[in-house]
């Protein structure tokens, strides 16, 4: 056991001369993602970049952070101009993604309170009911194969406006593939609705790999990632962290 | 050659110690196995009754879940899994038990995680009923798991013709398993089965069917939304929104179904 203890120690020890030999710092691109990754705060306060941060930081190299609109971030490390991107909810052709994912979301509906669904297992409850929905998003196969009458939401502010829509009345729930970003007072982008999820239907958010990057970087990074994992995974960390610090916004 | 007689009997006598040595060592990993083995079904008993003291909490705490407002604490970190142990103590009358396995430590921490992700929703002070019943918070716990990587898997089911949550559909082992605890209700364990084609233990909990769970299962007059009104404006659905079943305390009330895959029953023990 000792001797297995002993060999961990000897490659890991290995990886990090060889990762600080390579010279060169670590880039990383940030994805906003509220209310773990908020744009609208300093990175140090965002409780996803503390803990990611808090693990690289042990590989002992100089890191950059960038901040970056999803599309963007997924050309540059397509491109292989940053190393690692996070969080990432999309699967990225001839990207990898470090083994574990940071977390899962869960996509839901919003309603206004009146209308409010709490159990969305009781797809029964779905019959003619006007759900929104943006351009592109794939819904759950319980709402797919409900009576639902679907509304496809078009343009890049979909959810804003599905969001507004379901305010005014206008329809009557709004198909939001993680509702926490606008349902959480303590996210700026908070909104007047009341969501739930479609549990069960949870889709992993990754950590992706720059395909540029060398094979003994990735392995250095994968092991300083699987150790913060057996120490508190992102999902107990973020449910335990300090609270205090973030103002509530409404 | 030649070969010297005091060398042959200290190489017999080393021999004979290495013989020895190996053989002790197949006995200890014998002994240890057979140890394991008992250890699973603590390690599943253990998982089941903290499973089951979190959904008692949760039925418990009804109210408070569902009020607007109030100090609602007791609901989120530490102070809900504290709470699970008062329950667990009264409910089992024994203490809580060691936490000296990774699954274990990993459900109390996905209890945390999922209070946490509904906590909008509790705290909401514009909604009444908030929809985090025992049945909804042991699906949410079970779903949680699944993401995990511990090779647990838990899950509240019944018998598949009255299931309210398709993805509750219980498999063909735990059809199996309650066609014939409908017959004689008693926990069932089994360490030789298979969970996703790897080697698994598994253990099915039958749960008695209890007044509470006719509230919402049982027949209109049982149904809290029907309590002071006349009985021609009484409705059959419940206040989760789904028909009541009309069921009796005479009827089977489904189970707790648990798996360990058995790759990583010992390689995560001794944790507190």
């Amino acid at each position: 056991m000792h001797y297995l203890k002993c060999l961990k120690v000897i490659i890991l020890l290995n990886l990090i001369i060889s990762f600080q030999s390579q010279g060169e710092k670590l880039r990383v691109g940030l994805v906003e993602y509220p209310p773990h990754l908020n744009f609208d705060m300093k990175n140090e306060d965002a409780p996803l970049y503390k803990y990611v941060d808090g693990w690289l930081n042990n590989l002992s190299v100089e890191i950059e952070y960038v901040r970056l609109s999803t599309e963007r971030g997924i050309k540059e490390i397509q491109n292989g101009n940053i190393d690692l991107l996070f969080p990432l909810d999309v699967e990225i052709d001839g990207v990898k993604n470090l083994e574990t994912p940071l977390f899962h979301s869960v996509p839901g509906l919003c309603f206004k309170r009146k209308k409010f669904i709490p159990i969305l297992s009781a797809t029964h409850r779905f019959n003619n009911l006007l759900v929104g929905v943006p351009t592109g998003v794939k819904i759950v196969s319980a709402l797919e194969s409900s009576k639902a009458l679907i509304v496809e939401l078009k343009g890049d502010e979909a959810i804003r406006r599905g969001i507004d829509l379901t305010q005014r009345g206008r329809i009557d729930a709004f198909y939001h593939p993680y509702p926490v970003q606008v349902y959480q007072r303590e996210n700026p982008k908070y909104q007047e609705v009341a969501c739930s999820s479609f549990h069960g239907y949870q889709n992993p958010v990754h950590i992706a790999v720059s395909p540029k990057l060398s094979k003994n970087r990735v392995q250095l990074i994968e092991s300083a990632y699987q150790k913060a994992l057996d120490a508190i995974s992102y999902d107990y960390y973020f449910a335990t962290r300090d609270k205090s610090k973030y103002a509530k916004t409404h | 050659m030649y070969l010297n007689k005091d060398k042959i009997v200290i190489v017999s006598v080393q021999q004979k110690l290495l013989m020895s040595l190996v053989l002790l060592f197949f006995i200890f990993c014998s002994l240890s196995t057979h140890a394991n083995n008992k250890d699973v079904k603590y390690v599943l008993g253990d998982v089941t009754k903290i499973y089951m003291s979190s959904m008692t909490y949760i039925f418990k705490e009804q109210k408070l879940i569902n009020q607007r407002g109030g100090n609602k604490s007791k609901l989120f970190g530490s102070e809900f899994i504290e709470n699970i142990k008062i329950i667990y103590n009264s409910k089992y009358s024994e203490p809580f038990p060691l936490i000296d396995h990774k699954s274990k430590k990993v459900l109390l921490q996905s209890m945390v995680e999922v209070m946490e992700a509904n906590r909008e929703l509790i705290s909401d002070e514009k909604l009444d009923f908030k929809g985090i019943i025992p049945a909804t918070f042991a699906f949410q716990l079970s779903a949680k798991l699944s993401t995990k990587g511990v090779g647990l898997k838990i899950k509240f089911t019944r018998t598949q013709e009255s299931l309210r949550n398709i993805l509750n559909k219980p498999d063909t082992w735990e059809v199996k398993v309650m066609k014939s605890m409908i017959k004689k209700p008693e926990v069932f364990y089994d360490n030789d089965a298979l969970l996703n084609g790897k080697a698994a233990y598994r253990q099915f909990t039958p749960l008695p069917m209890v007044p509470h769970c006719l509230r919402c299962h049982g027949v209109p007059a049982q149904n809290p939304l029907n309590f002071g009104k006349n009985e021609k404006d009484w409705t059959d659905i419940d206040m989760t929104g789904f028909k009541m079943e009309g069921w009796t305390l005479e009827d089977f009330g489904g189970g707790v179904s648990i798996s360990i895959e058995k790759s990583v029953i010992d390689s995560n023990r001794s944790y507190q």
